[in-house]
């Protein structure tokens, strides 16, 4: 009796040590493995300080966590708080999408993971000097998804100003997107709210709210604290009410006086807020007005969470790899003009792109993520629609400080001068080509309206077809995004030029240059080779043999029957 | 309860065993088998059912029975009616399926063990033969410890500041641009890299790269950059101490007893 | 019965021994290189009567450089409505140095600070004035916004918690919460507007003073003793290495000039 019990405490015991040591909310003590596994894996970008300055750090952007200031930009803890443990814990497990930071899932255990944590807070005295645990956000009061939510936080998103960096739907291309700066003085560009899946602490509806509430440690994106917030101690009536008298040009007295009250409640609030801030002792009236205050700053978090959650696709947009090609599709007559309706109806391949680190100059950080491609063609010609996001319509007035050449967002297409035949015929080099050459579209934001056809052997060996103009080209550049449509016959007369022609599947690859990325010559971010195909107008024999088939097997069974029937006859 | 006849059980076999195959090994255990081998593996069932049911005479008449008495009974009237619909209606929309079928590229097959040169060079400064070139810092690993770890770290730093992209800090094939490069980045914590290979052989894929593969080496898709034209070639070997090193795999040697 | 009894005891032991992990530390990371103020290690405010007094002028050393014009890239009509030029270097007549802060180093006991003081920085056509502001430990900075734009009040501390609140358009006064520790000089931005630039220093005693116009300072009702004199400018830097000592005699005057070269 008595070993069953000790067994069955080992047991229990043991399990719980097993437990804590994977999921346990607090890091272990700082130790020598802590130090070992951050210097062989982490060191090498946040540096063996834990100043951000690893040897990769020099080529990245967004530059490596300095971990000596206390600021993490993914918390669960409100404004100004150091991150929990878990926080922690949960960047380094699942990395941060959209940069360098890769999860460490596989590559670390948990409970290397857990010392790896413990290590990382060595480097900022705040995390020993806090004696009281991080202030969590509280998800409570959650506004569930719907359209009048996502119509409140649509409103918000321009009366806070999202609008200043983030543009006018989202894709990042606000006015002051380009001359942001990190609490290091380091570029940083904000987020392009349309691609969720580059959002470095998860695109949940819970994730954007608690970036509200919290804010993006180093960044400039700022937290929605009490005392700062829109209209702090207005209810969402008063506050829409005073923002339309603050927006009349001139304000008669009777308004004066309306807003000077608006003023009056807020400096209220403002000031509770900021004593309790101070740690000041408050009354309950006090605490009922501070409380309701926060409310609607919560409410509206919620609502500009759902408007954000609302401006990006469920997922991320598949790779046009393997049998997910890019299919032009056929139609008859005109083929549909830039702003036909028709595009519409036609779901675009997502070529994504990464940077052209081969040849110098490199790309190593790369601000384009992709390339929606769209396509139709009919019997005597193709068109394609290539849209993409640019935070910049950058369009040459500007040069590079090295090359001197003006720095302008563009893109290329390339195609193979003869499409290879067979699976183990070699295509040209995916860069440009090379022994084998590539025949490329050429388009540039400073002549929107034309694109130059090239052939090249190398990326530095590119000329200029002395044949041009066969292509139609329209394009235009809104909201962060470009949109270039181009037209040209399935056939040309130039030998330079890659012939089309239903059913065959073509090479197809891009190269594209973000201008304010400082893109210019081989700086520029790619894809390798790709499929594209006119796809056939589907036969008609697939009326015609089905029925046939379906036809002969009634014929079969019934002469199945029939046979049956005779041979039990004969039988009897 | 009556009695199951020998074609519903044989039936019931045949469908359980795919339905096993896909569904449970497939999904649930998630081993996914590829589509020939289930074929595979369906044909090797059937052919035991044949063999089973027909044995003995008496056992496969009674096989066939239920098919009879569905041709011909006429308490079967309704079964009959039923299937002389449904029968023709699969076959008319699987035959419809396989002909509006569209048209996929053609994989393209690859090499994954190119063949080298018979020389070694990096630029066009010949370095020897492939199969007797060797790091020129290994022997620091016994000579001198202290070298060695020198040779490793820069190793690291070169590694972080140009490879790491692509084959990731874990040295994974798992950079932040691997996956949209197609064929995907070496993965050197892969058993079967580095134990394959030997130094000189990393030595001409750094060095020449993608571009640097011969004729046969389909496709030509390969990314890797011509790293001669950025790294020395003391970098390179250092950056190649440094793969084995970090990954603990020992590279191929030839000439020595293990 | 017993063996659950036991288990349960052991399940709470367990779970003390969860919560008691807990965690330390080592290490303390070195101090920042920047060029910042220097503090007295405590400060005991006493009657500051009976003072002397130290004034000068502060001067640029070399030509007088020409002023840089800042591109104003949005907003326009409201930012560019007046010419801005970048203020980390203004020289005025007699290459008169302002934006200087001039400070007691060593200063452990005088005034208090006058608390009625109002302490504002303004965004007037996206320009924070003044350019360079001290405040006080636990008082209130307003920041108000003159202009009917969006800003971004960003204070990158480093001692203290940063600050970085949106102060939207309609919001003409948005009070900062007062801070603990002794910091700076902090650079102030908005991130809305990349060229707004200011600075705070968060000062335990009153002894400090901003240059003007002029370059004057003053620093008054200094108790009578010797001071190690301090100053720190944007572009021409400290004098932390090697400040200047000064003697100030009850109800004296003492006059200190410096003359700053760009660092």
């Amino acid at each position: 009796m008595r070993i069953r019990t000790i067994a069955l405490l080992l047991t229990v015991f043991g399990m719980l040590v097993v437990f804590n040591s994977a999921y346990a909310q607090n890091a272990p003590e700082a130790s020598e493995k802590g130090k070992e596994v951050y210097e062989n894996s982490c060191a090498h970008c946040h540096g063996v300080e834990g100043r951000g300055d690893g040897s990769a750090a020099e080529n990245l952007l967004p530059k490596p966590r300095d971990f000596t200031r206390g600021l993490y930009k993914i918390r669960s803890t409100e404004a100004g708080q150091l991150p929990t443990d878990q926080d922690l814990f949960d960047i380094i497990t699942e990395g941060m999408p959209g940069s360098s930071m890769p999860g460490w899932e596989t590559a670390l255990t948990a409970n290397d993971r857990w010392e790896v944590v413990a290590y990382i807070k060595t480097f900022y005295d705040g995390f020993k000097e806090n004696e009281n645990p991080p202030k969590q956000i509280t998800l409570e009061g959650k506004i569930p998804y719907s359209e009048q939510s996502v119509e409140i936080g649509k409103e918000l998103y321009v009366e806070l100003g999202c609008v200043e960096c983030h543009g006018n739907v989202g894709r990042g291309d606000g006015t002051s997107a380009p001359t942001l700066t990190d609490s290091w003085g380091f570029q940083t560009w904000p987020a392009n709210l349309t691609q969720g899946w580059n959002y470095r602490g998860g695109f949940d509806t819970e994730d954007i709210f608690k970036r509200f509430i919290g804010g993006i440690a180093g960044s400039p994106m700022p937290a929605f604290e009490g005392d700062s917030f829109l209209n702090f101690g207005l209810t969402a009536e008063e506050s829409k009410r005073l923002i339309e008298l603050e927006n009349k040009d001139e304000m008669t007295e009777a308004e004066e006086e309306e807003s000077g009250q608006f003023y009056e409640k807020m400096d209220t609030a403002v000031d509770i807020a900021l004593s309790i801030k101070e740690g000041a002792e408050m009354s309950t009236t006090q605490m009922q007005t501070y409380n309701d205050a926060m409310k609607v700053v919560y409410e509206k978090s919620w609502h500009l969470a759902n408007y954000v959650k609302s401006l990006m696709p469920e997922e991320r947009p598949e790779p046009a790899i393997g049998n997910n090609v890019l299919r032009s599709q056929y139609v008859q007559g005109e083929l549909p003009a830039f702003d036909d309706a028709a595009w519409e109806t036609f779901e675009a391949r997502y070529f994504p792109l990464v940077g052209q680190v081969v040849i110098e100059p490199r790309q190593f950080n790369p601000t384009i993520d992709g390339v929606h491609v769209k396509s139709f063609y009919n019997d005597t010609e193709v068109v394609f629609l290539f849209v993409w996001d640019d935070r910049t319509h950058t369009t040459g007035d500007e040069t590079d400080e090295t090359t001197q050449k003006p720095l302008e967002d563009a893109l290329a297409v390339q195609f193979p001068v003869k499409v290879p035949q067979g699976p183990t015929a070699p295509k040209p080099y995916f860069l440009w080509g090379g022994r084998l050459p590539v025949y490329l579209w050429h388009w540039k934001a400073s002549t929107p309206d034309q694109v130059t056809e090239l052939t090249a052997k190398g990326i530095n060996n590119a000329e200029t077809q002395e044949a041009q103009g066969e292509l139609q080209v329209q394009s235009a550049y809104t909201d962060g995004q470009y949109k270039l449509w181009v037209k040209r016959t399935l056939k040309t007369d130039d030998k330079k030029d890659l012939q089309l022609e239903p059913g065959v599947f073509v090479p197809i690859a891009f190269s594209v240059w973000d201008g304010s990325n400082a893109d210019v010559d081989t700086k520029l971010t790619m894809t390798s080779w790709y499929t594209f195909t006119l796809e056939p107008v589907p036969s008609s024999r697939r009326f015609v043999y089905p029925p046939i088939i379906a036809i002969l097997s009634v014929g079969l069974l019934f002469g199945l029957r029939a046979f049956v029937q005779r041979r039990n006859t004969e039988d009897v | 309860m009556k009695k199951l006849s020998l074609f519903t059980i044989c039936l019931i076999i045949l469908i359980g065993s795919w339905v096993f195959l896909e569904f449970v090994v497939g999904g649930i255990i998630s081993v996914p088998i590829p589509n020939s081998v289930i074929a595979m593996y369906m044909g090797l069932i059937v052919i035991a059912i044949l063999v089973h049911i027909s044995v003995e005479d008496s056992q496969f008449r009674e096989f066939l029975r239920p098919i009879h008495e569905t041709l011909v009974d006429d308490r079967r009237r309704v079964h009959r009616r039923v299937l002389v619909v449904l029968i023709p209606l699969f076959l008319l929309g699987y035959t419809y399926s396989i002909i509006a079928q569209r048209a996929n590229p053609p994989g393209s097959p690859r090499d994954a063990h190119p063949s080298p040169p018979l020389e070694l060079t990096y630029k066009d400064e010949g370095i020897g033969t492939m199969q007797d070139v060797v790091n020129p810092f290994r022997h620091y690993e016994k000579d001198d410890p202290e070298a060695f770890k020198a040779h490793v770290e820069n190793g690291r730093r070169v590694y972080h500041q140009n490879c790491f992209y692509c084959h990731g800090d874990h040295l994974d094939g798992q950079g932040h641009f691997a996956p949209y490069l197609q064929p995907l980045p070496a993965n050197f914590q892969d058993p079967g890299i580095i134990p394959n290979f030997q130094e000189s052989f990393f030595f001409w894929r750094i060095a020449k790269g993608g571009p640097g593969l011969p004729a046969a080496g389909t496709p030509w898709d390969s990314a890797m950059p011509i790293w001669e034209d950025h790294l020395t070639k003391d970098e390179i070997w250092d950056v190649i101490l440094f793969l084995s090193e970090y990954t603990g795999y020992q590279f191929r040697t030839f000439g020595e007893a293990h | 019965m017993k063996t659950y009894l036991l288990a349960s005891l052991t399940l709470l032991l367990a779970c003390c021994y969860v919560g008691i992990v807990g965690i330390t530390f080592a290490a303390d990371s070195d101090a920042g290189e920047m060029e910042m103020l220097i503090f007295p290690e405590s400060y005991k405010p006493t009657s500051g009567s009976n003072g002397g007094t130290i004034s000068g002028v502060v001067k640029f050393e070399g030509d007088k450089p020409e002023m840089k014009m800042l591109e104003i890239t949005k907003d326009v009509e409201v930012c560019g409505a007046t010419e801005k030029y970048d203020e980390a270097l203004v020289v005025g007549e007699n290459n008169a140095l302002k934006n200087t802060i001039v400070y007691l180093i060593d200063i452990t006991e005088g005034k208090d600070f006058d608390k009625a003081a109002k302490l504002e920085m303004d965004q007037k056509g996206c320009k924070f004035t003044p350019h360079v502001q001290i405040v006080p430990l636990d008082t209130r900075l307003t920041m108000l916004n003159s202009d009917r734009v969006n800003h971004n009040v960003h204070i990158f501390s480093t001692i203290n918690t940063p600050v970085n609140k949106q102060q939207t358009k309609n919001r003409r006064r948005m009070p900062l919460a007062g801070v603990k520790k002794a910091e700076g000089p902090v650079s102030v931005k908005c991130d809305i507007h990349g060229w707004m630039s200011a600075w705070i220093a968060y000062v335990p005693h009153p002894y400090f003073a901003v240059t003007n116009e002029k370059g004057e300072f003053t620093l008054e009702d200094v108790p009578a003793g010797t001071y190690k004199l301090g100053y720190w400018h944007e572009a021409c830097g400290t004098n932390n290495e090697s400040p200047v000592e000064v003697t100030v005699e009850a109800g004296g005057t003492v006059t200190q000039d410096f003359t700053l070269k760009l660092k």
